[in-house]
């Protein structure tokens, strides 16, 4: 039988090992469901997490929908993210992830398109025979510019939201109760396993097993860790299936919940107006 | 554990049909995309709307298949699901850190469509993008719908009997990287313009268009470098894990019983012999 492990993200069933005292994982993995969250008091923190995440998609909409002039979607990041960011107080974290996951990709994309873009007509620098063509600077500014609201908008929401409150809300919105099961379960089961890979990792190669040298070599590494830990995780589903069971997760009609997420009309108000503005912005730009 | 069977019969076929429709739309964003090629009208600067319709399309598809997969789960597919997931996700950490070649991040997804069939695997693909990229990677979100194509097709092939024989999942999984590619490849061209992290990735990429073929030529033909190799491993991987599983725990779910997935019922032991040998 699982446990019953209760936080604000609710209530879930887990396997017996959620109730042991954690160790300190190995230092190159983080634990995921804790490594972003800001957990602090702002204006940005306390707005209903269905509010950020419409306006997010809203302004990742608006984003891919204006296209002239090529710097439309910079102005959204400038304007609309970066004070947001700012209120919620964690604009430094914002940045280095937005450094971690773009600049190599940002780096690769001007130079790749500005060489090789396929339009490229109107050569702005040439040495021999390569050639810097201004329509690829063009796409590959453009791009970037809607990877950095694309990007932006996610690291924002998970700097500035918890998941499991995020899940509540959607549910309280009308979101299908096992979604938010299957979300708030996943983040439970990661640290644990990412414990158990790491502990299978170290015993392979107290073993002896290579897990340096070349690039064969470690993919091979990976087949000895792959069948314990898909295993084991396995043995555990049936344990979990009668614990949902026992809490009636499947029986039809009201539930209650543990935690209910502050919503008020304004932002309901607030966030039919922006769902609005994105389709405003898509039908201007797929029939003006 | 009784399943009620009455009311779940017509809730079945709203479940098919939002699958249905999920999967249509997907295949006409990606129709329209190749014959209209709105990306590539150049309009003296910058793309058209290949990148929203791209996008837009592929968000929509992805939620109506989201939506009609979860409609009725039993319950112990919904405790599987979870554990799909976190296999993807942490096998992919884990292959990125040792640096292995390909990506190895769909492992679960395949084993719980194998397991559950085409609605849960869809579901779990899906979902498992959407978490790995509210928690730890978003740019990997876009590419949901590779993910629910990947579950879905292990699903609707373990159906057909595709891993009653372990020579077939390879092939079987030759073909689902064949189709990967080609889904994501609108996503890579125009959300992420061609480009990937990997800087020999991208060197192929740019080597293709500097022989005249278009984003979407390039993408796709990149994607059919990695993708059908790694599906290839990831299926043949799935196959060996899930044979070696007990049969008591394989049965206890409907759709391997009901369409014999793994063949006739009997016990075999040298599977695991196998992967231990495998395995010095």
């Amino acid at each position: 039988m699982g446990s019953r492990s209760c936080s604000d993200t609710g209530c879930s069933a887990s396997g017996r090992r959620a109730r042991r005292p954690r160790r300190k994982s190995a230092a190159r993995h983080s634990d995921v469901t804790t490594t972003f969250y800001v957990d602090r008091s702002s204006p940005l923190h306390g707005l209903n997490p269905v509010t950020k995440l419409v306006a997010g998609l809203a302004l990742i909409v608006m984003a891919f929908a204006l296209s002239r002039p090529w710097w439309a979607s910079a102005v959204l990041f400038v304007v609309v993210l970066v004070p947001a960011v700012a209120i919620g107080g964690v604009q430094r974290r914002f940045f280095a992830m937005l450094a971690k996951f773009l600049l190599p990709l940002l780096v690769m994309l001007f130079i790749v398109q500005s060489l090789f873009y396929p339009g490229g007509r109107e050569v702005i620098f040439g040495l021999g025979p390569i050639t810097v063509e201004r329509e690829g600077v063009l796409f590959a500014a453009q791009t970037a510019s809607r990877l950095l609201v694309l990007v932006g908008v996610f690291a924002a929401l998970l700097l500035t939201t918890h998941a499991g409150r995020m899940m509540a809300a959607l549910v309280q919105r009308g979101m299908s109760p096992k979604i938010s099961y299957v979300v708030s379960a996943t983040l439970q089961i990661i640290p644990n396993f990412q414990r158990r890979a790491d502990a299978i990792v170290q015993a392979q190669r107290a073993r002896g097993l290579d897990t340096e040298g070349s690039r064969w070599r470690r993919a091979k590494a990976l087949v000895p860790l792959l069948s314990p830990l898909v295993l084991g995780a396995f043995t555990e589903v049936g344990e979990r299936a009668v614990a949902i069971e026992a809490r009636a997760f499947t029986v039809r009609g009201p539930k209650t919940s543990l935690v209910v997420i502050p919503d008020s009309r304004t932002q309901q108000v607030a966030r039919w107006g922006l769902v609005l503005l994105a389709v405003g912005a898509v039908v201007s730009r797929l029939w003006v | 554990m009784a399943q009620q069977v009455q009311p779940q019969q017509s809730r079945t076929v709203s479940q098919v049909l939002l699958l249905v429709l999920g999967a249509l739309v997907i295949v006409a964003t990606y129709v329209y995309l190749v014959l209209a090629r709105p990306a590539e009208a150049g309009e003296g600067a910058g793309a058209g709307p290949g990148s929203l319709i791209a996008l837009g399309g592929y968000l929509i598809g992805s939620a109506l298949i989201i939506s009609g997969a979860m409609r009725n789960l039993t319950t112990m597919t919904l405790a599987l699901i979870p554990v799909g997931i976190a296999i993807n996700i942490v096998v992919g950490q884990v292959n990125t850190v040792l640096g292995g070649p390909l990506y190895l991040d769909s492992i679960g997804t395949v084993a719980v469509g194998v397991l559950a069939g085409p609605a849960a695997g869809a579901a779990t693909g899906a979902l498992s993008n959407v978490i790995w990229g509210l928690t730890i990677n978003p740019p990997l979100m876009p590419f949901a719908v590779t993910a629910a194509e990947i579950g879905l097709l292990a699903g609707l092939f373990a159906r057909l009997g595709a891993f009653r024989r372990p020579w077939w999942p390879p092939l079987v999984g030759l073909l689902v990287g064949v189709v990967s590619a080609i889904i994501s490849a609108p996503i890579s061209a125009f959300v992420f313009g061609a480009v990937d992290v990997s800087a020999g990735r991208s060197a192929i990429t740019a080597a293709f268009l500097a022989y005249g073929a278009s984003l979407l030529g390039a993408s796709t033909l990149q994607g059919f470098l990695s993708d059908p190799a790694d599906k290839m491993v990831t299926f043949f991987v799935v196959y060996l894990i899930l044979v070696a599983l007990p049969s008591r725990f394989r049965y206890r779910f409907p759709f391997v019983q009901r369409h014999r997935v793994f063949g006739k019922r009997k016990a075999r032991a040298t599977p695991t012999t196998e992967e231990r040998s495998e395995a010095q």
